[in-house]
């Protein structure tokens, strides 16, 4: 008997629980105004296009290099999202105890992940093709095959790698459960309610784990800041390193932000509300933002000093931002990455339209993170 | 104020779908309540009600005269729920769960024992010490639900919930747990609510006891019937099957 179907019958089965599970009147605002919002958005995108035709049919580095690269790494992640979502279903630990071996759990994930991919690599190639269309492009579908080709190659690639290597995701769940490392958290996360980072950073018994990625992240973000930094003191000129503070601290809160623990009957049965767990979920990943930011800060300072005011508004804008995206962690508490992406989104649209239409866009944003926090709030206390 | 839980005609469900409907049940210091009914009668649910995890649909309920809706931090600060075994924290340890609610309690974590307990270290009683320092996710249901009755005890709330907590602990934790519980009882300082489905357990545990059917409740036991069936091995499972018979028929 063959099982390749088992893990796309598991994902479909958990996609039309999670639907059934929700309200019709939330699948209905949904749909609709998600509907509208894309319809809109579509419209927009092809006026812009229409508008910057002629400078993009003219610009041969975006068409060399820019729209393939940006297609294969599209691929790439997907692969990766994709491949993880399926391996986690084929190992999953209710299918332990069937005779499933290795190779055959992997040939599920992989079925799984290619069509899942397919309809991926369909929209890439509509997509393209509909835009060149739109700008005049001459061979607008080969363009718009061209770029599901690249999307394929990223995807296929990283997606046969992570099947090759499902240990990978395996040993990242186990080790959830072994406290190896330092502990360096301890005195740190002792704060009332104590061992809530750790809790929420999913580290066992507040031992913090050493790991590529961590170090990988660490270096990324250390570069930004010293060539920010540098840039800065070359130019004698603020500007870039408070730029580079303000998108490294951005970037350092989102990806220290954890909000799970808001879900969790242990908080939300006990005698503490729900602004001031959030406050402290939010305390240890804002100090690491902050002390992320002095740095390139403190080289703007140093390479204009009487520009003091541009580090400063980088600081203010970077509490601004934290706490906007803290309500989307507290929003988004199970899917981070969901968060991430829904807060660059709702940034990049506003930022958008506040060319088109002014600053009273950013009063419709503001908007919506006080709606985000006041359904998190009544989540939390009701369920 | 002697009664420690008081809910009126409390109606809760999920998006809308009403899964307990007009429960009136009120409790008062040193009672300890056997809640029986069968999977899907509303037993958890209810608790999930009384605890504020779901809305309520209609009804109130007041936590030792403090109202759930209007202060529910307020309210919370009067019962300890033993949290089901796989909602604990996996990655924490036992003593930093227990650190973890001592502090939000306010607390101190080794603020177990009292006049009201028997003596001795309830953690090693429990069988609880060598596993402490280890994180959750290593722990077997039973341990959980072990750390899970420690944590409910911290800070001695009048009101003691228990939603099938006793059901994976082994026999002399269990016996442990029910001395424990019999204890602070007796003290008339605080009231105890054991949801069960061992049946047999309960004529000798509690003094009072409810049958769950169908969302609501239908029958329910005073100290003088529980000590009467309590009498005659068996005695109170037949009288929990007729009453479950009777509303099958009706």
């Amino acid at each position: 008997m063959r099982h390749d179907r088992l893990v796309l019958i598991l994902l479909w089965r958990e996609l039309v629980a999670g639907l059934r599970a929700m309200r019709r009147r939330d699948l209905a605002w949904i749909a609709l105004g998600g509907g509208g919002l894309l319809a809109y958005a579509v419209a927009d995108i092809v006026v812009a296009l229409r508008a910057a035709a002629p400078k993009l049919l003219h610009d041969q580095l975006l068409w060399m290099l820019g729209l393939p690269i940006i297609f294969a790494v599209l691929g790439c992640l997907a692969g990766n999202s994709m491949s993880r979502l399926c391996l986690s279903r084929a190992f999953a630990p209710f299918l332990k105890a069937l005779p499933l071996v290795s190779a055959e759990r992997r040939r599920m994930a992989g079925v799984g992940a290619f069509a899942l991919g397919f309809p991926l690599m369909l929209m890439i190639a509509m997509s393209v093709g509909f835009a060149c269309a739109v700008i005049g492009k001459p061979l607008a579908p080969v363009w718009g095959l061209g770029a599901a080709i690249l999307f394929a190659l990223g995807f296929g690639t990283t997606t046969l790698w992570r099947l090759q290597r499902p240990r990978f995701l395996l040993d990242e769940a186990a080790s959830e459960a072994a406290p190896v490392g330092k502990p360096w958290l301890r005195r740190l996360d002792r704060a009332r309610p104590s061992w809530l980072s750790s809790w929420a950073w999913r580290l066992p018994a507040g031992h913090v784990r050493p790991s590529w990625k961590l170090a990988a992240a660490g270096l990324l973000l250390a570069l930004g800041a010293v060539l920010g930094g540098w840039a800065s003191l070359a130019g004698r000129t603020a500007a870039p390193a408070a730029v580079a503070g303000l998108a490294g601290g951005i970037l350092v809160f989102m990806l220290s932000l954890r909000c799970q623990p808001l879900g969790s009957p242990v908080l939300r049965t006990a005698p503490i509300g729900f602004t001031r767990v959030w406050l402290r979920l939010v305390r240890l990943p804002l100090q690491l933002s902050l002390a992320f930011f002095l740095l390139p800060a403190g080289a703007a300072l140093a390479a204009e000093p009487s520009a003091w005011a541009v580090p400063v508004a980088g600081g203010l804008w970077l509490l601004v931002l934290n706490a906007a995206y803290a309500v989307f962690g507290a929003y988004f508490l199970n899917a981070p990455f969901v968060a991430m992406l829904s807060f660059a989104g709702a940034l990049a649209y506003a930022g958008y339209e506040t060319l088109e239409y002014g600053r009273t866009v950013l009063i419709g944003l503001a908007a919506l993170v006080f709606f985000l926090w006041h359904r998190t709030r009544q989540r939390y206390r009701n369920g | 104020m002697d009664e420690v839980l008081a809910a009126r005609e409390l109606s809760a469900g999920y998006r809308g779908r009403i899964a307990v409907r007009g429960i009136d049940l009120s409790l008062r210091r040193g009672d300890i309540l056997g809640l029986l009914g069968a999977n899907g009668s509303g037993k958890s649910t209810l608790i999930r009600a009384v605890t504020g995890q779901i809305p309520l649909i209609g009804g109130s309920v007041a936590i030792d005269g403090i109202d759930l809706a209007a202060s529910p931090e307020r309210a919370k600060t009067g019962f300890g729920l033993a949290i089901e075994p796989h909602e604990l924290p996996a990655p924490l340890s036992g003593r930093q769960y227990i650190e973890l609610v001592a502090s939000i309690r306010g607390c101190a974590p080794s603020d177990l024992r009292s006049g009201d307990l028997p003596s001795g270290d309830l953690l090693e009683r429990l069988g609880l010490g060598r596993w402490i320092d280890r994180p959750i996710a290593e722990y077997s249901l039973g341990t959980r639900a072990k750390a899970a009755i420690v944590a409910a005890l911290l800070g001695r709330p009048p009101l003691l919930i228990f939603d099938e907590t006793l059901n994976g602990l082994d026999p002399v934790a269990a016996w442990e747990v029910k001395r424990v519980i019999a204890a602070l009882c007796a003290s008339g300082r605080h009231a105890v609510i054991v949801s069960t489905h061992v049946v047999e357990a309960v004529p000798a545990l509690c003094n009072r006891a409810v049958l769950m059917v169908d969302g609501s409740l239908s029958r329910s036991w005073d100290a003088a019937q529980l000590a009467e069936a309590g009498r005659v091995p068996g005695a109170f499972e037949e009288s929990v099957m007729q009453a479950l018979r009777m509303r099958a028929a009706a």
